[in-house]
């Protein structure tokens, strides 16, 4: 049998890409076995190239109880023994070992950074019978032809252990604080109530909850004040202008009117007019925050949407690897190469050729580094399929974000005029773009937003025709959203560039917090609270950044995996004992937290008959069926109820009828599509519908499906 | 002692955290006063219905109302 090459990659796509790349005729073979996909190709010799399906391996204590904690011990094994739900690494395993037992040389070709890097490394070590020695590894930051053809040529002699060293002790610290803290908070909450509910905290959820918390608090408790602003509506040469007053706040009411009636319908006159120019450089190159913010505040789409969309169109080789924190363009990957490429796509055709023309190309670069890529920028491949509008919008961001980086600083020029009537000061403000630079290559993600105005000349004399008194009140703070959310962890120096998005999610699923303006939900307020009486140090956001930079640290051999494991356990140690000695009063507070977060969720909406009551999902203890039914049927106010399908599951959606406006229910019996369900026997639609269903002889009263 | 408002464990009248809101309601009112004349009962009256009010404050302030009324 001739002997080959095994190369590992990341995921499947990022197999077809590679052995299309490195296959002499660019047609590799695809086999499959057991649902496993690996490519055949052949170069200078035979290769074979087969992907992980993400981490094949993961942290798992090593024996003892399910439930039982504080667990230290602990192994790497294949997920599947570890999870749920993850037969299918057993195959997928199995058919790498059988791959590799032919193999000549392996190669590890998975995302180049940590994750990446452990990925490969867990299959040369544990599927692969001990390779992790003599395997080389492919480096490369997109999956172009060219890139990977090279990274092929001249691969790097062995692994990157210390990336990979790095990648173990977080991963093994995170299951560390995981496994103890989630399985100490499900312990007590199930020794009071004796009911089992899955509750978790991990490394990084915890100081980012606290840290929302402390918002929420300033936010819940925050009593506004009033205070005026005026503004007037002068005429100059026979034209309306809007000026404000040179105080942006007043504070008595009694002022603020006599300002009003010592201004209006009066003369004034321009005292001081002032010019000033700015310059604006152009924005540095996206790290992976940086486009989550910017697609976040252009695209409304969250930190963790952007990184999956990014993550699709650097597989398509579209553009370079997203996950990095670089805000560095080096010039080895050609600048005007991409530029060129992108000149064939008619929409860059004329931005590209006019950078193309400058005599020397010199991208603004931030001051951040990443030490295994280069910030996110467009390889200059054209898709080759048809991009969703989601895709389009990002790789479009993106080429364009490219492009501004090689532009001219823009200036533009502020026009400050002073006018003064009765006694009075008003300003009037003008903005004008005077140069564009690289503004013309980031439209239309940046606005000029010009405020054009009359030439005018001091001592000329205005008409004040209306001056307005707007009632205003102090803001709370803001709400934080995913994107500020992520934006805070990252100056915070919490969770990593891979991770964040991730974690914020987390919090979503675990009903810790709710919408898309933040909000922390009760449990998420009680979680934080027994952690903060029983286990302060495990959410300290001082304490997580101080273990994150020690990890970090691993990467430049600056810091050791036992130690920072050692100091870890020491840490949990005594705050697990804590937590266990106070099982009680914690588990009683879990469990109230856990049964009305329940109650909530049982909850549909308001009582359309008495109006006070709330609508609610009930269980007849005598037939033991389930209804609707009012909460004023306690208190002997209101008897409305409505019959509800007995099987499946019965969840309030949260949207109304379209049609007669009730609250509507989702059903589920499992194995087929929900339906959702107008409970109101009178809804217009009902009636339509069971018209419609004796006209095509369907099964009548069926529930119109959720699409 | 329970909280009036939420039956959490109370220092006095209120949780910790209502009592935050109390407190914060009790300081802003010179703020009003100075601003506008208000009484005690209408103020509390205003931040009750004001949407930017978080919402512990508003629980007190009905409360507070609620008591005015008796
Ligand atoms: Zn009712
Ligand atoms: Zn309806
Ligand atoms: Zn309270």
């Amino acid at each position: 049998m001739e002997k080959y090459t095994l190369i590992i990659t990341e995921k499947p796509d990022a197999a077809q890409r590679i052995a299309q790349a490195l296959d002499s005729k660019g047609k590799p073979k695809k086999v499959e076995e057991n649902g496993v996909p690996y490519f055949l190709a052949h170069r200078n010799r035979k290769l074979v190239v087969v992907p992980a399906l993400g981490h094949l391996y993961t942290v798992a204590h090593e024996r003892g109880r399910r439930n039982y904690y504080p667990v230290f011990n602990f192994k790497w094994v294949p997920r599947h023994l570890a999870e749920r739900g993850a037969k299918q690494i057993r195959t997928w395993i199995e058919t790498i070992s059988k791959l590799a037992n032919d193999a000549e040389d392996f190669i590890a070709a998975c995302d180049y950074d940590i994750e990446g890097s452990l990925i490969g490394y867990c299959i040369l070590k544990y599927g692969c019978e001990n390779k992790e020695g003599v395997a080389k590894r492919m480096k490369f930051s997109t999956l172009t032809k060219s890139e990977l053809e090279k990274a092929y040529d001249g691969p790097l002699s062995q692994l990157d252990f210390a990336l990979i060293e790095a990648g173990k002790t977080r991963h093994e610290v995170d299951w560390l604080y995981g496994v103890n803290l989630s399985r100490a908070l499900t312990s007590a909450a199930r020794r009071w109530s004796g009911k089992y509910a899955t509750l978790s905290t991990g490394r990084v959820q915890g100081p980012t909850l606290k840290f929302l918390i402390g918002r929420e608090r300033v936010i819940r408790s925050f009593v506004p004040t009033p205070y005026w602003e005026i503004r007037a509506e002068v005429e100059i040469k026979k034209s309306t202008y809007e000026v404000e007053y040179e105080r942006k706040r007043i504070e008595k009411r009694a002022e603020a009117e006599a300002v009003v009636k010592a201004c209006t319908d009066k003369t004034g006159e321009i005292k001081k007019v002032d010019m000033r120019e700015f310059h604006q450089k152009p924005p540095t190159p996206f790290d992976i925050g940086a486009l989550q913010t910017e697609a976040y505040s252009l695209f409304r789409y969250t930190p963790r949407r952007t990184m999956g969309i990014a993550q699709r169109l650097y597989l398509d080789a579209l553009i370079s690897y997203p996950r990095t924190s670089s805000q560095k363009l080096p010039p080895v990957i050609n600048y005007k190469n991409i530029l060129k490429a992108l000149s064939k796509e008619p929409a860059y055709k004329k931005l590209a050729s006019k950078l193309l023309e400058k005599e020397e190309l010199k991208p603004r670069e931030g001051v951040k580094e990443d030490p295994a890529h280069p910030a996110v920028y467009p390889t200059g491949n054209l898709p080759e399929r048809t991009l969703s509008d989601p895709e389009k919008n990002v790789w479009d961001l993106v080429v364009k974000r490219f492009m501004a980086v090689f532009g001219e600083t823009a200036i533009k020029q502020g026009v400050k005029v002073s006018l003064e009537v009765n006694g009075h000061n008003f300003f009037l403000r003008g903005r004008q773009v005077l140069k564009e630079g690289w503004m013309q290559f980031y439209k239309p993600y940046v606005k000029a937003e010009e405020v054009l105005l009359p030439p005018i000349k001091e001592g000329e004399t205005v008409r004040f025709k209306r001056v307005i008194c707007d009632d205003k009140f102090t803001n709370p703070p803001p709400r934080y959203n995913p994107s500020s959310l992520l934006k805070k962890m990252d100056e915070y120096g919490i969770g990593t560039k891979a991770t964040r998005a991730d974690i914020i999610g987390t919090l979503y699923n675990r009903r810790y917090i709710t919408e898309e303006r933040i909000v922390v939900t009760d449990l998420g307020f009680d979680i934080i609270d027994i952690l903060s009486n029983y286990a302060p140090r495990v959410i300290s956001v001082k304490l997580t950044r101080e273990l994150e930079k020690k990890m970090e640290q691993i990467q430049s051999n600056s810091e050791k995996r036992e130690n920072i494991l050692l100091e870890a356990v020491q840490q949990l140690k005594p705050q697990l004992e804590q937590l266990k000695e106070k099982e009680e009063p914690i588990g009683e507070v879990l469990s109230k937290a856990i049964k009305r977060v329940r109650m909530q969720e049982r909850i549909i909406g308001n009582c359309p008959n008495c109006g006070t009551g709330k609508l609610m999902i009930l269980y007849s203890r005598k037939t033991r069926k389930r209804f609707i039914g009012c909460t004023n049927y306690f208190k002997g106010i209101c008897s409305t109820s409505f019959p509800l399908p007995q099987k499946g599951t019965a969840k309030p959606m949260g949207k109304n009828c379209g049609s007669c406006g009730w609250p509507l229910v989702r059903v589920q019996i499992k194995g087929r599509r929900p339906w959702r369900l107008c409970f109101n026997p009178d809804c217009p639609l009902k009636e339509e519908r069971k018209k419609r269903n004796e006209m095509q002889n369907l099964q009548p009263g069926s529930p119109r499906k959720i699409l | 002692m329970k909280c009036r408002i939420c039956n959490r464990e109370a220092l006095e009248k209120y949780c910790e955290l209502h009592e935050k809101a109390y407190r914060n309601i009790v300081q802003k009112y010179d703020s009003w006063k100075r601003a506008m004349d208000v009484s005690w009962k209408e103020y509390l009256n205003e931040i009750a219905k004001n949407p930017y009010t978080g919402s512990w404050a508003k629980e007190v302030a009905e409360q507070l109302l609620k008591n005015e009324d008796r």
